[in-house]
């Protein structure tokens, strides 16, 4: 039957787009796997990975902590006093403190820095993996006794996971500070108050939920970009941008895919 | 061995820098949880108040309760009885605990936008006061559902008040029968005689003066709640034009007709005061005196049913407020 | 590869490049600290030693696309030869080295290293053989 072929061909183009896009999820599964028993396996730690953990925090973290601070202070106080002065007008003023803790803390915050990393370092780190995989210098680092995984790959998802934690800690607080000053102003007569609001926000589960949720970011950011880099085939440097716009494009849902399932959470 | 010259020829200091932001971060993460178990209470000194009511709906775990708009407690667990109570159980700081005592009231409040709320008064802080682990009622007061049902009994009212006091009523026609009948008693023919046969029914003329004068002063209490009841309604938020505004218009018209009522009884007063004097030396009834006696009786079980309609639909006993948050 | 096997034997190769992101210095050093959980000073200044005993040391802190053909044959068979294998093999030194009458240079550098170094292969096409001084 040759009007057939065509049909033929379309299906079996589809379905070899399907495999493909399939086995990119189980490369990301797999070493998410790997990555988290090996950064829980105290022989990963040696001289060397700790000072790749140490640089991965170093450029992720620290370099970008004083715009990062400045741009997320001002992105909370503006998001506390549009929430604060909606709910004044409403009649909510009661419930202000509370809405806009929980939109910034428990939501905005840590996505926004995991996608702030996702998009500074995630890219860079994807990058940076495709291109060792194209130059093959994994197999060189291999050669010379050095584990490429545990060396290249596993520090960078701990010092990842760090980054995501430290810079989401330092923005919460930072939120947590200018809100009960957006609400309550310059004064310290109503910490027992602004307390009590806490207290009803951030009860045991919404706490480990908020970590859960950042820790996942944190693997996300890392692991994703990582699983594509390496996905890459070797000596085909023309593949680099398509490794990258991939990831990008992979650690865009998967972000979002945490954030509506630790709503779901959450909420149900 | 050679010494190499530089050690971190790009980073200064990476090490320290690291350090100082991973230390941070895990200050950050453990004052965060340490603050959280301690806003909510984790390491502060807590009684038992157990608050038990039919319906809890709206309260939630977490919950906390107000005296005087300040927080003294929280809703700690909920369930449901085998005699289909709902028990609250609240956890009360000690230190707050001297704002309840044993007279102390509880009621659960639900508002027409908004959550319930959990609110306790203590009328004298001179009484002992709750012990731990303390039973109490929780009484509720959902304003907002009584609102259409009274605008209904009101409007319902108004217009029987009306037909009672319109020109051709029967309060009235009575009372133009009286005037008629006292005329005649006391013109110069005096058939007074027949007014009032026996002593017995003197005495039923004189019960249903006593019953008119203690109505009159009910229904004095009632304009005096009314008139109270409309302040404190318009100091709450029903602007003009609100649902309630109509419902304080019915309640001026209540208090309008209610007066004329009393105009009207007043006059049967007056003169069956004059009926009672005349009837020490009157030997038969007249039809006439009977007629009017049932007519005013009459009148009187249904002013007396509209006054007690009203008391009880209308709830100025209790203290009620509708509020919007 | 076997675990073994990798112990035994290393590969200088072009097609096995240095780590793009490291130093030379570094590049070294990492073999150390990673396989002996050496620290970074120590492995510094073992590998500054090799580097020195070559007279390569002005290049420990360049990286790869700033290092000259000869300075990053040399970056790669002292990456080599810190991990001390049982054999070294230099495959095809001419696509290392094409711009250098390369087997004097190899063999004064191997000479360098004579007590570093247990055993050197060096994997050459026969038409190449001329150019080796002969044994």
């Amino acid at each position: 039957m040759p009007g057939m072929d065509p049909i033929i061909d379309a299906l079996t183009r589809r379905g070899a787009a399907q495999l493909a896009w399939l086995r990119g999820w189980r490369g990301f599964g797999r070493f998410a796997a790997v990555a988290i028993v090996e950064s829980l396996t105290p022989a990963t730690y040696n001289s060397a990975t700790r000072s790749v953990v140490q640089k991965q925090i170093y450029f992720t973290a620290w370099q970008i902590l004083p715009t990062f601070t400045l741009f997320s202070a001002v992105l909370s106080f503006v998001l506390i006093q549009i929430v604060v002065d909606a709910a004044r007008n409403y009649g909510f003023a009661q419930h202000a403190l509370e809405a806009s803790v929980r939109i910034l803390v428990l939501e905005i915050l840590p996505l926004l820095t995991a996608l702030f990393v996702g998009l500074r370092s995630g890219a860079a780190i994807n990058t940076e993996v495709a291109l060792m995989v194209v130059h093959n210098e994994m197999k060189a680092l291999a050669d010379s006794g050095v584990d490429p995984m545990r060396f290249e790959f596993i520090p960078r998802v701990i010092g990842g996971v760090i980054s995501v934690l430290a810079l989401t800690a330092v923005a919460s607080a930072l939120a947590l500070v200018l809100a009960y000053i957006a609400v309550y102003g310059f004064q310290v007569w109503s910490l027992s108050e602004f307390n009590r609001v806490m207290g009803n926000i951030f009860d045991i589960p919404a706490i480990a939920l908020l970590w859960a949720k950042v820790l996942a970011f944190g693997l996300a950011v890392t692991v994703i970009p990582i699983s594509e880099g390496l996905a890459a085939p070797p000596a085909k440097l023309f593949f680099v941008p398509i490794s990258v716009l991939r990831g990008m494009v992979r650690l865009f849902f998967v972000l979002m895919l945490v954030e509506v399932i630790s709503l779901v959470l959450k909420y149900i | 061995m050679e010494r190499a010259p530089v050690r971190a020829p790009l980073i200064k200091n990476m090490e320290f820098k690291v350090g100082l932001l991973l230390v941070l971060t895990m200050i950050l993460a453990a004052g965060f949880l340490f603050y959280a178990l301690f806003a909510r209470g984790a390491f502060e000194r807590t009684q038992r108040l157990i608050l038990v009511t039919e319906n809890a709906e709206g309260v939630e775990a977490g919950m906390s309760m107000t005296y005087a708009g300040f927080p003294v407690g929280q809703v700690k667990r909920m369930n449901l009885t085998e005699q289909g109570q709902v028990r609250i159980e609240m956890a009360i700081p000690v230190k707050d605990a001297k704002w309840l005592r044993e007279t102390s009231v509880f009621t659960l409040e639900k508002s027409l936008v908004g959550g319930a709320k959990i609110r306790a008064f203590s009328t004298n802080l001179k009484d002992p006061e709750l012990q731990d682990s303390a039973e109490r009622p929780l009484y509720t007061g959902d304003a907002a559902a009584e609102i259409p049902e009274i605008l209904a009994k009101v409007k319902a009212i108004l217009a029987n008040v009306n037909d009672m006091t319109k020109g051709d009523s029967s309060i009235n026609q009575s009372l133009a029968n009286v005037k008629a009948v006292t005329e005649r008693m006391t013109g110069e023919y005096g058939v007074i005689g027949g007014v009032l046969g026996a002593p017995e029914n003197a005495r039923k003329v004189v019960q249903a003066i006593d019953h008119t004068n203690s109505l009159l002063t009910s229904l004095n209490g009632v304009s005096l709640k009314a008139d109270g009841m409309l302040g404190k309604t318009d100091q709450r938020v029903f602007g003009q034009g609100g649902v309630m505004d109509e419902a304080q218009k019915s309640v001026v018209q209540i208090n309008a007709i209610l007066g004329d009522v009393r105009e009207s009884l007043k006059k049967a007063d007056a003169i069956l005061a004059n009926g009672q004097a005349i009837s020490a030396d009157v030997k038969e009834a007249t039809t006439d005196i009977a007629t009017l006696r049932t007519e005013v009786d009459d009148s009187l079980t249904k002013v007396n049913h509209l006054i007690n309609e009203i008391n009880r639909k209308w709830p100025f006993s209790r203290d009620v407020e509708v509020k919007l948050p | 590869m076997a675990m073994a096997q990798e112990s035994e034997i290393s590969l200088i190769s072009e097609e096995l490049p240095l780590r793009a992101n490291l130093s030379v210095l570094e590049n070294i050093a990492i073999v150390p600290q990673y396989r002996q959980n050496m620290a970074y000073d120590q492995a510094a200044d073992q590998a500054w030693s090799l580097l020195v005993g070559l007279n390569r040391s002005e290049c420990a802190f360049k990286r790869d696309p700033d290092l000259s053909r000869e300075e990053r044959f040399v970056a790669k068979l002292l990456r080599a030869v810190i991990r001390s294998p049982s054999i070294i093999i230099i495959d095809r030194p001419a696509l290392l080295l094409p711009d250098t009458h390369y087997p004097p240079f190899v063999e004064a550098t191997l000479a360098a290293l004579d007590d570093k170094i247990n055993e050197c292969w060096i994997v050459d096409y026969t038409w190449n053989e001329p150019l080796y001084a002969p044994r």
